[in-house]
């Protein structure tokens, strides 16, 4: 949340506004409609970026539940909006948010319902900015992080799963240097 | 793992048969010492890969290389901004150096988790603790091709007296020296230099069969470098020795200029005064010519701030704060490291002036006029004593201890009296040996 992104009004009438093919059933079984890969190629093409062939791997709908796949297609409409077109958007966090994002979103509540209820479209707004380093114009980062931890239990959840590693990487790292011998467990050419 | 529990496979992973012929030299010498540790280079194929390119890095960059942090300043931030947990937290991102806060000890000894980047590879981790001039041992994480790379460095500061290091297999490249009641002491090689001999040994009688041996064992490894510590050399300095190394080489405490004149003399080769530290490695080599400790690495960025940790004024004296370094388990961003000095720039490079190990010390003559610490240093720079601590009680009256001094005592009284004023009321001591962490200038003066 470093910079400051576009109104979060905006973006939320935009979700409310969502046309009905972006809600409808995304391509994870033959008989399905959308091709959610082929929409998400297209975003990136929207923004600047060149599918690359990892991409049709990370994009894959095969083993992703139609849920996820369907807040994927959602967060697409969303990027499609002109703001996002001249934020020169990192591939990286892009894929952050359609892959990680949507997956997590999804556990916690259906697309339709991002849609229709007035909290749920205004938390996958944030959780959007959020995931590519933006926050609401006009909010300061702990005002934009404070009103997303309230509303979304997904990102309460990636919050707290991202403590609990970091704690478990720190302990780990303290357990390594407590077993290692006090001085030179390597050659060093001087002693200080 | 603890370094003794390891295998010989795991502590010397490329061992050629040089470096095993050169490991039963060391040991089995008839003149040997006891060894009472092990260690190892530790370093895989891969790892030694990365050691020859940082040595071909260090020896490419300019002189003077160290006055342009812009060059890779911003990028170093960046690299670890989202990796190293406690410069993740700082939101929002600092604009500017001058705007991250410092780091000191205290924070490492709170949790050195905490500046340990997520990358670092923890199965491979090292720990060189280090207890600073006092106060408690903090750990230092480390790894395998950090440890190696200090001869990068130490080959830039070699090349600055023209010495190139040519011993390769079947020489010993290196000897550590230490005296104390008890160190580390062990064999290796170095993989770098072809496997060439490293032993780290304790002149200390406790660890040698017959105190006659240190000498000769000495000569029968002839290395080419020796490395030690003022007191290391001062025992070294009474051993008849007939070795003639390449170099000297000398950390850990202030060496004096008495004392590295004599070790000129003796050996007839360059004394090298390197300023180092666990946290860093080697920082700066003195440099006679330049009347300072030279800023031998590249990457490693020195500012001089003051108790508000604010930058001092130019050639003012103020505490080294640190930003960079080779160590990629333990990158620092304005690490104060409790030294002083002054920074100028002479002949095209940055130059630590006065360096100091501790904050000033101000001691007042009996007609109330003051001296610091840096003034007693001068005053003393030019007789060979190997390590000597001065206290002001609460009276004013002087106690100087020393050890390891081989100029006479009357002369040292006598420059601390012409320094002081003859009224002067000093107690001279001569001991055995100090605390291995005593502090150097004192005062119960009040301020």
């Amino acid at each position: 949340m470093e910079r400051e992104g576009p109104l979060l009004e905006v973006l939320v009438h935009r979700i409310a506004d969502v046309p009905a093919d972006f809600l409808d059933e995304p391509r994870a079984q033959r008989t399905a409609n959308v091709h959610v890969q082929g929409v998400v190629f297209d975003l990136y093409r929207l923004l600047g970026l060149e599918p690359e062939d990892s991409d049709v791997a990370l994009y894959a709908p095969a083993a992703v539940p139609v849920a996820a796949l369907s807040v994927r297609l959602l967060l697409c409409w969303v990027l499609c909006d002109d703001w996002f077109q001249g934020a020169k958007l990192e591939r990286q966090a892009v894929q952050g948010l359609l892959v990680d994002a949507a997956s997590k979103l999804a556990e916690h509540t259906r697309a339709a319902q991002f849609v229709s209820d007035p909290e749920r479209r205004e938390e996958i707004a944030r959780v959007a900015l959020a995931r590519l380093g933006y926050r609401p114009a006009g909010e300061t980062r702990p005002q934009a992080e404070d009103r997303l931890s309230s509303l979304s239990a997904s990102e309460r959840a990636r919050v707290l799963e991202a403590a609990r590693t970091a704690e478990a990487r720190a302990r780990a790292v303290r357990e390594a240097l407590a077993k290692q011998a006090a001085q030179e467990a390597a050659d060093k050419w001087s002693r200080e | 793992m603890s370094a003794d529990a390891l295998t010989d496979e795991e502590r010397y992973p490329t061992l050629t048969l040089h470096g095993r012929e050169m490991l039963r030299f060391l040991r089995e010498h008839p003149f040997a010492p006891i060894f009472r540790n092990r260690s190892g280079n530790r370093l895989l194929p891969d790892d030694i890969e990365r050691v020859l390119a940082f040595e071909a890095e260090v020896a490419s960059s300019p002189l003077g290389a160290t006055r342009d942090p812009a060059r890779w300043l911003q990028g170093f931030l960046e690299q670890w901004r989202e990796v190293v947990p406690a410069l993740r937290a700082r939101r929002p991102w600092p604009a500017e150096l001058s705007q991250h806060p410092c780091t000191s000890r205290a924070d490492f000894a709170r949790d050195i988790a905490q500046f340990v980047p997520d990358s670092a590879p923890v199965e491979r981790l090292l720990n060189f603790r280090t207890s600073g001039t006092t106060g408690h041992p903090i750990p230092v994480p480390s790894h395998p091709v950090v440890a190696a790379g200090y001869l990068a460095l130490y080959k830039r500061a070699l090349r600055r007296f023209g010495i190139e290091l040519r011993h390769g297999p079947g020489k010993v490249g290196v000897v550590l020296i230490g005296y104390q009641e008890r160190c580390f002491t062990y064999t290796s090689v170095t993989p770098t230099m072809g496997d060439s001999g490293l032993v780290k040994l304790n002149l200390h009688e406790s660890d040698w069969r017959d105190p006659n041996h240190r000498a000769l064992y000495l000569d029968a490894l002839a290395p080419e470098l020796i490395a030690g510590d003022p007191l290391s050399f001062a025992e070294l300095l009474r051993l008849p020795l007939e070795l003639e190394p390449r170099a000297v080489l000398s950390t850990s405490m202030t060496l004096s200029h008495g004392l590295r004149n004599e070790l000129e003399s003796r050996f007839d080769c360059p004394v090298l005064d390197v300023y180092s530290m666990n946290e860093a490695g080697p920082i700066g080599v003195y440099d006679a010519s330049l009347g300072g400790h030279v800023l031998l690495q590249p990457r490693l960025h020195v500012e001089l701030l003051d108790e508000a940790g604010e930058p001092v004024a130019p050639s003012e004296r103020g505490e080294i704060t640190l930003t960079g370094g080779f160590n990629f388990c333990l990158p620092l961003v304005r690490y104060r490291t409790g030294d002083h000095a002054r920074l100028e720039i002479r002949r095209g490079e940055l130059v630590l002036v006065d360096l100091e190990g501790r904050p000033p010390v101000r001691f007042r003559a009996p007609d109330g006029r003051f001296f610091n610490n840096v003034d007693v240093t001068h005053a003393l720079a030019p007789f060979s004593i190997a390590r000597y601590t001065l206290h002001q009680d609460e009276r004013g009256a002087l106690h100087f201890k020393l050890c390891g001094a081989r100029s006479p005592l009357a002369e040292v009284r006598a420059a601390l009296a012409r320094l002081f004023g003859d009224s002067l009321e000093l107690r001279v001591e001569v001991v055995a040996h100090f605390e291995e962490k005593a502090i150097q200038y004192t005062s119960a003066l009040r301020p």
